[in-house]
């Protein structure tokens, strides 16, 4: 929203108080100036001209040239390119020499052969706005000749205000006034709203609200005897300086009460109603279906029994606090008016500006809980102005809804208040800021009793006095302090957590850290690796793009992208991963997230080099295990679809499967337009790794020396290292302390279906050193072990 | 052979040694002169057996003096022999100590992550725990124990994604409070947690959005807590995060679910407060709203109002990182572009 300096200065006293002052008080108390520009500065340099005669200059189609005069001057000619002049239009005039003040300096300029005297202004050119349709047209009523601009338009400065959306009673000068008052302790004068005594003519008015739920209250009044008369200038000056346009006496003058108090109005042509003779029935009613109005943007609606409508005579005439009728529009010639000044069920109108995907200042209101005790002053305010300044009598009114509650006493003890914030304060200085904020405060002992001001519909609690308190004084004022502390963290806030163990892990082994979007295209990480298998995915219900429109039920499509962005963008070596949750879900109970980590290790070579970069990934993995108290990893070879059918396992530990790993399958490395072998895993960590990691233990560290011997065997060549060392650790020999595989060879020396490796066993006795004869015993076993379980033979 | 002799062959030893250009060399004079069975000088020494006592005597003393030097001088030879070989050796493995590494061998952290791990440490610091809660929510978590019925205003702020049936009962939570409720729900204060986390709002990406993206929520409940101690722990969190010098400013603002409510702000890094294009001419940047746990809330939590108090508070690492590392566009952050990454 947007408010005028000057506009406030009237109700509270701003002498003295710089825009950037008031903008200062105003953020930090909550509602937060976004902007603060400077409107009709330097206009003190034009004038005010008359066009006393007006013509097209020859052989041009769009050029007019004006005979402008100042009284006692002789005229002189200026051209201008605006079609919206005419004989007799005061205009504001920069002569040459007068710098505007946007920055341009007018001088004398000759245009198709003819001297033109400076420039007639449009509204943008002199800082008044944005528009630039034609050149500003002044009324007689504000400016005559002679006059300089700055007498039209004092320089003022508007406020870019953003309103917090629980404050309503800020969306109006006088709201943001109260705000100044009480933060600037200056006293606040309130506009005038006293009214004539009615006449009583026909018809009279009767007003029916059907829910006092919807409608809390809904006020009538009969206005007749308006002219034509404009708006008084500084209605208008103050308008088009928040950017309003001007449309005639009345509906600018509801325009500027809304604007100034706060209260939506609106105002219907009486001799456009259906108006019976003797009275008016106004109506407060759900609408119908079947039932349909054409509202003033020309639009018609459909109604229905969620939507509150205003009826004459049963009629709809408006959308009830959103938009009027056009049939019973306001316009040039009206003379008598029905007034309403209500207010409206806050939620009621929400969704039914959803509905209508219409928004509206005054609906805006509406929906913030705007105070129903402000239709009274609204409407006193519009009948004040247009009595004084329109020329209107006031006839007949009618009250429609309940007896609104005077807002209720809050009982607070201002210890309390004290502890809320922080700072200590005194019966007083809890009491003073209220006050200043309009609210009525009776001391008592040890308490005060504070009725906010009826204007206010947020406050209602003792917390909420606090919050007033605090933010009239200021934030500032409060000291910053630590809060008590007088018990000990629990102890599981100790360990570090599984995902800051697994992420050091992965980047100490060259990994780096990759965050992608939770969401995905379901369809797209169909052609990704997942260690969930064949799984519906969980949809948006209104997604943003078919791109973002499933959970993701995995990690790896992201880093396939990631790895893909980081190919186009000339990296030849890409490792990644990264850790979240993923979501697994079947019905309509809560979907499963478990904490998954996927890595990802990406470079363009050949068959042998990939193998041993996915021997890497895959002791990554065996040493994450081990770090992260997950004990001893199996990787048990497994087709998987969109894995390489030689090149995949999963990985498994403490009798569970907890990951799979391998190479992406070249389907799937195309579809994400990836060059290049790819290395992968997705592996679940909740259930597996343990915070603090692994617990640790000292084993006994015999100094007795360990003898150390390779043994190499052939085996066919489909023979598995995983189950033949587990027949080997299956023998349990005492003395075999560690087997390394060293070798894997395969040759022509070996001839076809073989392969040879060379395992090195180290063996130790804590008690004394071991013999050669020893050592070939183990070997022995060793060997036998992998006869039965591989068919291995000695080499 | 005399003492003269004797002289004579160690000055021509002493320059058949200085003359040896090898071990082997060396080794060979060594042994030509001091070689136990023929060595010349020990053959001379042989020789004290025929001299009288007294000759013996003398001629002992030069011997003696003789074998020492020579020994020393050979000693000396060999150490300077020795190092120049070894030094040769060495040359032939030559490696270019100068090549640079720009690529270390150590993966880097993701700046936001990186910056969510921080924050958890100056947290710990000050007694708080970090925990997790589950990413999809139900309206009762995310909204209304947060002081939000259906067609509240404030939920014009959370634009929300809803799962499709048969998981129509679901929502991808549209902050990281929910977890407060779920922490207080779960145990008793005092409590003092924060609650890292992705969320997710229906904004279209750009330059300032990305649909889902992270929180840090903070939570301190306590007996006596007051508005002053969460005014204390944000100056130092924020200073922490921002240098001890920024200037750091709290303003009144709004939230359901607290009241007092706080926005804080940091002045703008790029133009010191006199207003720019990052900070859209504020001078202050936003960087997390806050406040005292509304009464109602707590109360929804299990929590006695009236027994104790607590603040809360949430930021968005993302933005911060945006901050901090002067990052064009918060997209780039989820894409994870190698080049970025190894900037951190
Ligand atoms: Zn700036």
């Amino acid at each position: 929203m947007r408010v005028s300096h000057e506009w406030l200065g009237e109700m509270v006293d701003l002498e003295g108080v710089e825009p950037a002052k008031v903008a200062d008080l105003l953020t930090l108390s909550g509602t937060e100036v976004e902007k603060v520009t400077a409107f009709g500065e330097g206009l003190e340099q034009v004038v005010v001209g008359e066009v006393v005669g007006l013509r097209r200059v020859e052989g041009s189609d769009h050029l007019f040239l004006a005979h402008v005069a100042t009284p006692g001057q002789e005229p002189r000619e200026v051209i201008c390119g605006a079609d919206n002049l005419f004989v007799g239009a005061l205009v504001p005039w920069a002569r040459p020499g007068t710098r505007l003040p946007i920055g341009a300096e007018i001088g004398r300029k000759r245009l198709r052969g003819i001297w033109s005297e400076g420039m007639l202004c449009a509204p943008d050119e002199l800082g008044l706005g944005s528009d630039h349709d034609g050149v500003l047209i002044l009324s007689p009523a504000d400016a005559e000749g002679g006059m300089p601009l700055d007498r039209v338009y004092p320089a003022d400065h508007l406020y870019e205000l953003e309103v917090l959306s629980n404050r309503a009673d800020c969306l109006s000068h006088w709201g943001v006034a109260r705000e100044l008052s009480a933060l600037l302790s200056r006293p606040l004068r309130d506009p005038e709203t006293s009214r004539p005594p009615r006449s009583s003519s026909a018809p009279s008015v009767q007003v029916a609200v059907d829910s006092s739920a919807d409608c809390p209250i809904y006020l009538a009044e009969l206005l007749t005897g308006f002219g034509d008369t404009p708006a008084p200038a500084i209605v208008r000056r103050r308008l088009a300086a928040i950017g309003q346009r001007s449309r005639g006496g009345i509906v600018d003058l509801a325009n500027y009460v809304m604007f100034e108090i706060g209260q939506p109005l609106h105002t219907f042509d009486l001799d456009r109603l259906p108006t019976p003779e003797s009275e008016l029935a106004v109506g407060v009613r759900r609408g119908r279906r079947g039932e349909s109005i054409t509202c003033l943007d020309g639009i018609t609606r459909e109604l229905d029994p969620e939507t509150l409508v205003i009826t004459v005579g049963d009629a709809p005439q408006a959308v009830a606090g959103l938009i009027g009728g056009e049939a019973s529009a306001v316009g040039p010639g009206t003379s008598q008016v029905l007034l309403e000044a209500a207010n409206f069920n806050w939620a009621r109108l929400r969704s039914t500006s959803r509905r209508l995907r219409l928004r509206t200042e005054a609906s805006g209101r509406f929906e913030r809980q705007l105070s129903p005790h402000l239709a009274r002053r609204g409407a006193d305010r519009f009948i004040h102005l247009a009595v004084r300044h329109l020329g209107a009598t006031l006839g007949p009114g009618a009250v429609g809804g309940v007896p609104l509650a005077a807002a209720a006493a809050i009982r607070c003890d201002p210890a309390r208040i004290s502890s809320i914030l922080g700072m200590e304060l005194s019966p007083a200085e809890v009491a003073g800021p209220l006050r200043r904020l309009q609210f009525e405060v009776r001391e008592g002992r040890g308490e005060i009793l504070a009725t906010p001001s009826p204007y206010r519909t947020d406050v209602t609690t003792a917390v909420d006095l606090a919050e007033e308190v605090g933010r009239i004084l200021g934030y500032r004022k409060v000291p910053g302090t630590l809060p008590p502390n007088r018990q000990a963290p629990p102890l599981e806030a100790l360990a570090e957590p599984v995902a800051r163990l697994a992420s050091a892990t992965c980047r100490a082994a060259g990994f780096s850290e990759a965050l992608t979007l939770s969401l995905v295209s379901g369809e797209r990480e169909g052609l990704a690796p997942r260690l969930i298998g064949n799984l519906a995915h969980l949809e948006l219900d209104n997604p943003l793009s078919a791109q973002l429109g499933s959970l993701r039920q995995g990690l790896l499509q992201g880093l396939l992208q990631s790895a893909h962005h980081n190919q186009a963008r000339g990296q030849d070596q890409v490792r990644l991963f990264e850790q979240g949750a993923a979501f697994w879900g079947r019905g309509p109970e809560r979907p499963e997230e478990p904490w998954m980590l996927a890595l990802l290790d990406l470079e363009d070579d050949e068959a042998v080099a990939a193998a041993a970069r996915l021997r890497r990934l895959m002791a990554l993995i065996a040493s994450l295990s081990s770090v992260g108290g997950g004990g001893v990893v199996e990787f048990r070879p497994v087709t998987w679809l969109g894995l390489h059918r030689a090149r995949a396992a999963e990985v498994w530990a403490g009798a569970e499967r907890r990951g799979i790993v391998g190479e992406v399958a070249r389907p799937g490395a195309d579809a994400f337009d990836v060059r290049g072998r790819v290395e992968v895993a997705e592996l679940r960590l909740d259930g597996w790794l343990k915070p603090g990691g692994r617990p640790g233990h000292a084993p006994p560290l015999p100094r007795t020396p360990a003898l150390v011997l390779d043994l190499s065997v052939t085996v066919p060549s489909g023979a598995l290292l995983g189950p033949a060392l587990q027949a080997v650790e299956a023998l349990g020999l005492p003395e075999l302390e560690l087997v390394t595989p060293i070798d894997e060879y395969v040759g022509d020396q070996l001839g076809p279906g073989v392969k040879g490796w060379t395992l090195r066993l180290r063996l130790r006795r804590p008690e004394r050193t071991l013999t050669t004869a020893e050592g070939d015993k183990a070997r022995q076993a060793v060997l036998r072990a992998l006869e039965l379980e591989v068919g291995a033979t000695a080499r | 052979m005399t003492s003269v002799d004797l002289q004579e062959l160690t000055a021509m030893a002493l320059e058949e040694i200085a003359r040896a250009d090898s071990l082997e060399r060396l080794d060979g004079v060594r042994l030509r002169y001091l070689g136990r069975r023929d060595g010349l000088v020990t053959l001379a020494g042989q020789r004290l057996r025929e001299l009288s006592p007294e000759q013996r005597a003398v001629y002992g003393q030069e011997f003696n003096r003789a074998t020492g030097e020579l020994r020393l001088a050979l000693e000396a030879r060999q150490r300077e022999l020795a190092v120049g070989e070894e030094a040769l050796r060495e040359d032939a493995e030559w490696v270019d100590m100068s090549h640079p590494f720009r690529e270390p061998e150590v993966g880097h952290p993701h700046p936001v992550a990186g910056l969510i791990r921080e924050i958890e440490d100056i947290f710990a610091f000050l007694g708080y725990q970090s925990v997790a809660g589950p990413e999809l929510e139900d309206d009762q978590h995310n909204f209304q124990l947060l002081n939000m019925p259906p067609e509240h205003p404030a939920r014009d702020a959370h634009d929300t994604f809803y799962l499709r049936p048969p998981a129509g009962g679901w929502l991808y939570r549209t902050h990281t409070s929910p977890v407060q409720m779920r922490a207080m729900l779960g145990s008793r204060p005092p409590l003092r947690i924060i609650v890292p986390g992705k969320v997710a709002r229906r904004d279209n990406p750009d330059p300032t959005h990305t649909p889902v993206f992270h929180q840090v929520e903070g939570l301190c409940v306590d007996r006596g807590v007051t508005l002053g101690d969460l005014k204390g722990t944000l100056e130092y969190v924020i200073r922490a995060l921002f240098g001890r010098d920024r200037r750091v400013r709290l303003r009144a603002s709004y939230f359901p679910y607290t009241e007092p409510s706080l926005e804080a702000d940091v002045a703008c890094a790029v133009c010191q407060g006199a207003g720019c294009r990052t900070c859209l001419q504020k001078g202050w940047i936003e960087i997390l709203g806050s406040g005292m746990v509304h009464p109602e809330v707590l109360r929804n939590g299990g929590v006695d109002p009236e027994i104790h108090s607590g603040f809360a508070f949430g930021m968005g690492p993302d933005r911060i990182a945006v901050l901090r590392y002067g990052l064009a566009d918060l997209r780039d952050l989820y894409e994870n572009d190698l080049r970025l990454l190894e900037c951190f």
